[in-house]
């Protein structure tokens, strides 16, 4: 017989697009280590990319930690890459939650994007998804450059992005998808996640 | 909203049922839960009675502060935090609660 169930509830304040924040740290959330690599709180290592990437993003919202690079121009341009333990969307289907990502991505910008082409990727030994898809922001006379890997951890999806902004006559700097996957291919899980051992 | 519904899997194997209440009417959360993709129950409490009975509605205040509360199947509350919801705490609360049931 099904038991009565334990109730959770939620106050709260329908206003879209309402950013969330969690509190930042005190302590530094990772460590390097003897060989350079990054050692993030423990749960995950990997190899920074080189000089001028920046480490720019510390924990902040559900994206674990991000890189920058700034391009001086006119206008600048700038290029960022990121790990996320909580990517945008619901789904553990790595192409319903492929559409449900690109419905939110940069949506602060007033970007329209190309329909995603994906391809089946292998991520961490398992089945991933990866999407690439060309943005527009005619207002801003820019365009972006977008690569998401949809990845398994556990039961949940975990997601890698890029994006690289240029101004819409400018080109795209493909080395920078060479760092990008360098990254992606050092990333290494140290533990379960916290979903994991519940 | 969208890490609850995210998370509803792991609610519905501890037990656990949730629910959002909000001061807005049944269409404009009609419009949220399709436009968010939620498919838990969003209450519309125009009044306001629940939130002042669990806290979340400050004297003069139009609306809902956000608060979570999770109640056990006895009806007492046994978690109350405002802000934005701590997920990892809910669920270790709640796997918690679900031991707790499951116990002698």
């Amino acid at each position: 017989m099904r038991r009565f169930p334990i109730a959770l509830l939620l106050f709260v304040i329908m206003l879209p697009g309402c950013a969330t924040m969690t509190a930042k740290q005190a302590h530094s959330p990772y460590r390097i280590a003897a060989d350079g690599d990054i050692v993030w709180r423990g749960e995950y290592r990997f190899s920074p990319p080189p000089k001028p990437w920046l480490l720019v993003s510390l924990d902040e919202g559900d994206t674990a930690f991000a890189y920058l690079k700034v391009v001086s121009g006119e206008p600048l341009c700038q290029s960022t890459f990121a790990y996320s333990e909580e990517p945008f969307g619901v789904s553990r289907n790595l192409r319903q939650r492929m559409k449900e990502f690109y419905r939110r991505f940069l949506w602060a910008g007033r970007v329209t994007f190309d329909p995603p082409r994906t391809r089946p990727v292998t991520v961490f030994g398992r089945e991933a998804l990866e999407a690439t898809s060309l943005g527009r922001d005619p207002a801003r006379g820019e365009k972006v450059w977008t690569k998401v890997i949809l990845a398994r951890r556990g039961e949940r999806l975990v997601a890698f992005f890029m994006t690289q902004w240029q101004p819409t006559n400018g080109t795209f700097d493909r080395d920078e998808e060479k760092i990008f996957q360098r990254f992606i291919d050092s990333f290494r899980f140290l533990k379960p996640s916290f979903y994991q051992t519940l | 909203m969208e890490g609850h519904q995210r998370n509803l899997y792991l609610y519905d194997r501890f037990n656990a049922r949730v629910a959002g209440v909000s001061r807005d009417d049944v269409t404009t959360l009609q419009y949220f839960a399709a436009k968010l993709g939620v498919t838990f129950p969003l209450l519309s409490n125009v009044s306001g009675y629940l939130g002042l009975d669990f806290g979340a509605l400050a004297p003069g205040r139009p609306f809902f502060s956000r608060r979570t509360v999770i109640i056990d199947r006895k009806g007492v509350i046994r978690y109350a935090r405002d802000g934005s919801p701590d997920f990892h705490e809910i669920l270790t609360v709640l796997k918690k609660l679900h031991e707790e049931e499951d116990g002698p």
